[in-house]
This record gives structure tokens, sequence and C-alpha cells, in this order.
């Protein structure tokens, strides 16, 4: 199932694009994502032809690799081996706050409903899970309040209380 | 020579004490334990305790060799675990005393320490 | 005493019902073991030898007469009446049931207490200075930065899957007493020659199977930029150290196959693209964070008091003045030092009800505060002179007032294999063996400063390797023997200890122990502690009296 985050709603929705193995041939269908490695050999020719191009960035790949094409780029998926390697959410960071992506980027591999705030947080959107979008956004909605900046812009505690201590009648908590 | 002998260990899941696989199911007291003689039913008790999900905690077996007639475990480790801190004698299953207890606690040496594989990975 | 307002309520109360859903899930059979443990373990919950452990979180080492009265109360409603201070500030219970932990952890809110962070790969509650805001030399209060990374720490969505666990410690005296060049990151606060706040930012320290002592990649960071710079730094590790090896995963390891040099320009690169602003911490909040810590109505007394220099005629009282309370920063207190090493006892347990009694006597005599200590001891930090005496009463009537700190006796210990399932060796029945060769109070203050510290296993809870004397238990052949180090140091003058030979049996360790220390007597310059004594003259004679056949060999 893939779940999509858009405009503060978490709902279901059918996936256009076809993951493809860098073993297997292209399929003629328009979207298709591609290993980063698979992407640096092909990827020009078919952004050049139209296509609609996503990049599937393991956990050692170095995002940096992406920069120049990352405004053509219609998804970015990061994989998540194990749910416990946390390397995809500093990835997520990057693109989002230093790199400035405002495509699609995608949990795929084992993504955990526990770990929904987390990328939620750190600037994903979109999410190959198994649970429905009702538990998803449960899970990702957890934490009534954060206490650090991240990739989602939410303001953090900090930030909250001196609205408060400028409003003393703005609630808080 | 015989085959080495085997006991079923596992933590109680909700729990968390000490189990042991008797008879006909899970027992606190080491006592109770079950003694495997082959290894093939020993694996097969273990592959079954692995599928128990839902009550236990890392199912292992260990060695136990006959001291004096009594199966006692043959790792320092596992006699510990069998009996509680030894520290706090009125704690765990070693309080209740008994002729097993006792062997237990003076029992030494022995074998290097068995089902400590993978136990990083259990913490 | 800093007090939580209601986001940080919230926050908690958010994580408890998170975790009760898991603890849930995974009694139904939702969640496996194996999704399960990275859950619990981020809640302070591990699967020990005998039974779940919990371990509950002391920020910056901080209790309240009220936080320790619940720590009680969790021993025994729900544990078998005792708690264990670890080195890292925290205390550990360990008789809990994985059906009972989501019931605890509500009831521990009620103190504002929590469990969060305090295991897993994620960055772990902050070490600070015991002695924070009554020791003279502090150049500020660590127990502020300790809540500002408190806070930026606690569910940090990017870092709460790292390569594994993270440590910060910080201090604000040149008297280290956090242990800050073993820690992943350990930071010194100074002020500059133009009087600018900021962090000595000392990266890669750490104990396990391969120790070392951190480096220096910054001199002095603007105390401001602490949140983007610590967030530099573990983004670096967490995108690089290592995840394929388990014992090469920590930052200290990253730290040195790049050299800290390299370590430190990655940092600072990342440092330099970050959006600063939008991490570092307004001063407005750190205003209200130093603030909600309040002020401690000390009151004016003179600098001598007489109560206190009359009760010395009680040579226990003197003792225990001697070696457990020093200097306040403010005229007519001390610090009082309880310790938990008891001739005999478990080092770092304490019962429900000793907790209560020190509940008690911080209230009466204390202003209410109790610290922990990383070496497993107790403060009151801020007791009146006068007061002492009365205070050391009180702690005699339940057995706290043991003189030993910093002594022989007053040794670190894990709780080893008695209940720990990594373990390899028991720890706590060496140091009950040592600490009754060294029972008598005058030889033990004859000896003066030892710091023994006993792990068993190479993991190194227990701070072997920066022990004066330092002892890992090993498993040989199925027996438990003991490693012998000399010469490490956790303080400001930190360094790894040597081995010293072959490791002996359980039964030859006290021996062994009172021969170094016989040795070290003999030969002992004025003035020289045992470590000054084996930094002068190495390795040669100690190994000589331990090993006194070796040579022929």
């Amino acid at each position: 199932m893939l779940i999509r985050l858009e405009n503060d709603h978490f709902h279901t929705v059918d996936d256009r694009f076809t993951a493809v193995g860098d073993d297997e041939a292209l399929p003629d269908s328009d979207a298709v994502i591609l290993s980063l490695a698979r992407f640096e050999a092909e990827g020009t020719a078919l952004l050049a032809a139209g296509r609609d191009v996503g990049v599937r960035v393991g956990p050692a790949d170095r995002v940096e690799a992406l920069v120049d094409v990352l405004p053509q780029l219609a998804l970015v998926a990061l994989d998540f081996p194990k749910y416990r390697d946390g390397r995809a959410y500093s990835t997520a960071v990057l693109l989002r706050d230093r790199y400035g992506f405002g495509g699609e980027v995608r949990a795929v591999g084992d993504v955990l409903v526990d770990q929904a705030w987390n990328m939620v947080r750190c600037g994903f959107d979109a999410f190959e899970t198994t649970v429905g979008p009702n538990a998803w956004a449960a899970a990702a909605r957890r934490y009534r309040h954060v206490y650090q900046a991240s990739a989602d812009n939410r303001a953090p505690a900090f930030a909250e209380r001196a609205t408060k201590a400028r409003d003393p009648a703005a609630r808080v908590g | 020579m015989s085959e080495q002998l085997k006991v079923l260990t596992a933590n109680d899941l909700a729990g968390g004490q000490v189990v042991f696989r008797t008879e006909t199911g899970w027992s606190d007291r080491y006592a109770d334990a079950l003694i495997y003689d082959d290894a093939l039913s020993a694996d097969a008790a273990l592959e079954s305790a692995r599928a128990a999900t839902l009550t236990l905690a890392d199912p292992y077996l260990i060695d136990v060799a006959a001291v004096e007639g009594l199966p006692v475990p043959t790792s320092y480790r596992e006699r510990i675990r069998a009996l509680g801190p030894t520290i706090h004698p009125d704690m765990g299953p070693q309080a209740e005393g008994g002729v097993l207890v006792h062997a237990l606690q003076q029992a030494r040496g022995a074998a290097r320490s068995s089902g400590r594989l993978g136990l990083i990975r259990r913490k | 005493m800093f007090h939580y307002d209601a986001i940080d309520a919230a926050m908690v109360a958010d994580r408890n019902a998170e975790f009760r859903d898991q603890v849930q899930r995974r009694l139904s059979g939702e969640l496996s073991e194996e999704q399960f443990k990275p859950l619990r373990l981020m809640n302070g919950l591990y699967l020990q030898l005998h039974s779940y452990m919990l371990r509950v979180a002391i920020p910056y080492g901080a209790l309240s007469s009220a936080k320790m009265r619940a720590l009680a109360h969790v021993a025994r409603r729900w544990d078998k009446g005792y708690g264990h201070f670890t080195t890292r500030q925290n205390i550990q219970f360990h008789w809990i049931k994985l059906s009972d932990t989501p019931d605890v952890l509500d009831y521990l809110t009620t103190a504002e207490l929590h469990a969060i962070q305090t295991s897993g790969n994620c960055i772990r509650n902050t070490t600070s200075d015991p002695f924070a805001g009554a020791a003279a030399e502090e150049v500020d209060d660590p127990r502020v930065w300790s809540e500002v990374i408190r806070q930026w720490s606690t569910f940090h969505p990017e870092f709460t899957y790292l390569p594994r666990k993270f440590k910060i410690a910080v201090t604000a005296s040149p008297q280290d007493r956090t242990a800050a060049r073993a820690h992943d990151i350990g930071l010194v606060l100074r002020r500059n020659r133009e009087g600018r706040l900021g962090f000595e930012v000392i990266v890669g320290g750490g104990m396990g199977r391969t120790p070392y002592i951190g480096a220096t990649i910054r001199e002095h960071l603007p105390a401001e930029h602490l949140l983007s710079y610590l967030t530099a730094i573990l983004r670096v590790y967490n995108r690089f150290g290592r995840r394929d090896n388990l014992y090469k995963a920590r930052i200290k390891i990253l730290v040195a196959s790049l050299g800290a040099a390299e370590f430190a320009r990655q940092a600072d690169a990342e440092w330099e693209a970050m959006d600063r602003p939008k991490v570092d911490l307004p001063d407005l909040e750190l205003a209200r964070i130093r603030a909600s810590f309040g002020l401690v109505p000390f009151r004016t007394l003179p600098p001598r008091s007489e109560r206190f220099e009359a009760a010395r005629s009680d040579p226990a009282f003197a003792r225990f003045a001697r070696n457990n309370i020093v200097a306040h920063k403010v005229s007519g207190y001390g610090i009082v030092q309880v310790s938990l090493k008891g001739i005999g006892e478990v080092p770092g347990d304490c019962s429900a009800d000793q907790m209560d009694a020190l509940a008690d006597l911080a209230e009466q005599y204390g202003h209410g505060e109790i610290r922990v200590t990383h070496e497993q001891n107790l403060v009151l930090p801020h007791v009146p002179l006068d007061d002492a005496p009365a205070l050391h009463a009180g702690l005699v009537a339940v057995g706290l007032a043991t003189p030993n700190i910093n002594l022989v006796s007053d040794m670190i210990a894990c709780p080893g294999l008695d209940y720990c399932a990594l373990a390899n060796a028991r720890a706590i029945p060496i140091a009950q063996a040592i600490g009754q060769t060294f029972a008598d109070p005058a030889r033990a203050e004859a000896i003066g400063e030892l710091k023994i510290k006993i792990s068993g296993c190479i993991n190194a809870c227990g701070h072997h390797h920066v022990g004066h004397i330092g002892i890992l238990g090993v498993d040989k052949k199925g027996e438990e023997f003991y490693q012998l180090t000399l010469g490490g140091s956790g303080a400001e003058d930190a360094a790894i200890g040597h081995v010293l030979g072959p490791a002996l049996g359980a039964d030859k360790v006290a021996d062994a122990i009172d021969t170094l220390v016989e040795a070290y007597m003999a030969i002992r310059q004025p003035g020289e502690r045992f470590l000054d004594t084996y930094r002068r003259t190495g390795v040669g004679p100690f190994k000589a009296a331990v090993y006194p056949d070796a040579h022929q060999a």
C-alpha cells in the first residue's frame, strides 16, 4: 500500500511508478524508479525523453550525487533495508532543507508504523507500508508537541513557549 | 559416549522470569525441567518454543551434565540464571532451596558458557 | 530544581501512551520480538538474566525529595524493594514485568520522571556535574545546558536510529566529575578572554572493547551555537558511522578512522552549510530554562560553623567530614557526599527505606535536593555546616554514613553476571571482597585516593579502562577470571589503563589489590596518590609485586 501525505492529510493512492530492478528491462509505463547506479547510467536519456523518473537511494548512497538533477526528478525513494537503519532520515532532511527538493520523498523497505512520526518530521511524504492510512496518521500525529526544528517546519516547544510568553492567553499543552 | 544432555529455557514474555520446558509445559523451577538426551527431540522442542512468540522470549538450549546423579548446567552463567543473583540468596528460584538448588550452588568450573551466541543482540 | 511545564508533561504522556500501545501490540503478536526490542529499549526496558530491567532517567543526576520518594515507591510496589544507581546517573530496577511497565511509567510521571531514551541507539541521558550549582569554581550551571540538550535530543526525528548509542557529558568546572573525555561528546564550558561562554567540544571518547580518550575538535564553540554544532556532529555520525559491526559502530571508531582533524572538517562543513538559526536555541528559551531551575534560598552564614567544629570531637563524624564533605561556593555550607559503597554492600544499590530516609534528610537539611554521581554515589549539594552533624546521625541510622568517598572501597561495579545477560563474569562479589579487605577505615584513609572500577565484560559499564585500578571479568574456559589494568583515569587527567598481566582467578583478586596497594605504600613519595606513583614509576614495581615469578619465566 502507498500512503501519501498531502495538505496535512494521509490517504491511500495508486502508485503510478514502477520500481525497476537493475537487471530488469525498462517497462513502457511512463513513470519508473531506478537505483542510483542505474539512474547514473540511463537517467539522462530517460529525462530527455520526458519520462517521470524517480531514484531509489540506498542508505550508503550519497544523495549529493543527485543535487544537479533534483529539480527534474519526480521522486526520491529512500530505502530502509532494516527499520533500525536510520541513515535515510538524514538524507531526507538534506533533500528538503539543504537542497530544497519539492518532489515526493518516499519511504520504502522495512517501514514500520512506529516510525511514522520520524519520517514525517524529516520530510517524507509517501510511505510504502502495510498499515492503513488511519493507523499511519495516528502514529504520525502521536506527539502533540515537538522539541526541535526539523524538515517539517513544525514549531518547536521553544517557539510555542515564546508565543505564549507574548500572549499569555494563548494555550500551551 | 552418550549424547550431550540438554534443557530448554526461555524468559516468560510478559513477566520476564526464567522458565524451563517441562514434560507438560513451562515452569519457573529448574528442578521441573525436562532433560533431553537426544539432539533431535531437543531441537524439535526448541523449534516449537520459537513459534510460541506470544508467551516466550528468546528460547534456547543449554548443556547440562550429571553431577552426583543430578543434572547441572555446565556453564556458571546458566547456573546463576537458574538460581538467581548469587549476592541475594533470598531472591529468585534459589530461595526455595532443596537438593538440586544446593547442587547448582556447589557446582564449579566445567565447560565454556553455552547458549551465549547472539546475546549482544538479545539485549 | 527544574520543573516541567505543560509541554514537557504532554511529551512524556504521549510517549507513555505510545509505549503502552507497543507493549499491547507485542503481547498480542502484532509486533515481533525483533521489531519490539528496539522500541522497548528506547523506553529503558531490557531483558536481563533473570527478568526485565527498567532504567529510569535522572536528567543531569538531579533528584528532588519527591522524585526520590517516587523511586522508593516503584522499588516497593513493582520491584523487590531496592534500586541500583548506575554510572550514567540513572537508576535501574532489576525485577520489573513487561506487563507492568506502562503502569510504572505512568506512575513515574506523577513525579516528573521517565525512562525515555535510557537505552537504544539514540541520544541518551546527558551526564552532568553532581556538584552543579554548589561548586565554587564552575563558570556556569551545567544543568542548564544539559536541559537544553535533553529537550533537543528527546524524540529527535533524525537521530533516533543511530548506528549505536550516543552519550553526551557537560561539565563547567576544571575538576571533571562527569568523565567527559570518555563520552561520545564531552562538553567543557569555559569563558574565553573576552568573557564569552563557550564549549570545548571533545568527540570520540568511549570505553567498551576499544577504549578511546576523546579528541578536542573545537576549543571554544560559542555557547549559543551548541545545538547546531551538535546537529552537525550527529549528522556526520548518523550518515557515516559504521553499521556493519556492532563493535565498530560508536562514533569513536569513526573519529579514529577519519582522524580527529578530518572528522572536525566534516562536522564544520556540515555546520557551515546548515540553517543554524533554525536549529539553535533562542536566547529567550535559554533564559526560561535558566530561570526554571530557580534559586536556592541560601542563608547568610559565617564561614566557620561552631556546631560543625564541635562535632569533630566525635571521631566517626570527623572521619565523615574529612572524606565525604567538600567546600561549597556559599559560606557556611558544605557539599555532603553519601556513599553507596558500604563495606560488603552492593555498589550503587539503595533500598526503598534508604531512599525515603534520604528524601526526608534532604528536605530537612539540604533544600530538598539530591544528586546522583557517575561513581554511583549520592550527594546532598546544599547542606548548612551547622546541620552536618545531625545529617550525619540521620545517615548513620540508615547505614549510609560510610566515610569512604574516593577511597579504595568507593568502587564502581557494574551489575555483572549476577543480573546482566551480557556479562562474562560477576563484578559485585569481587567488589564485596575488596571492600572487606579494606574494611579498616583508618587504613583506607592512609592509602588515600584510589579509584577501583570493575566491569563484568568488555562492554565496560563499570568503566574499568579509566580506573586507577581497573578490573575486567572474563570467561576463561568456563571459569570467571579477572584482568587487572593500572593507570586509567576518568577525570580531567583522563587516561586508559594498561593491562598488568595474566588474568587472575576470582579468589585471587582482592589479595592482588592488597599487594598493589602495599607496593604503592612502600614506594610512594609525599603527596602522591596511587595514580601519581604509577605514572612516576611505570608498571614495573606493581607487576613485580603481583607476578613475582614472571621475570624468571
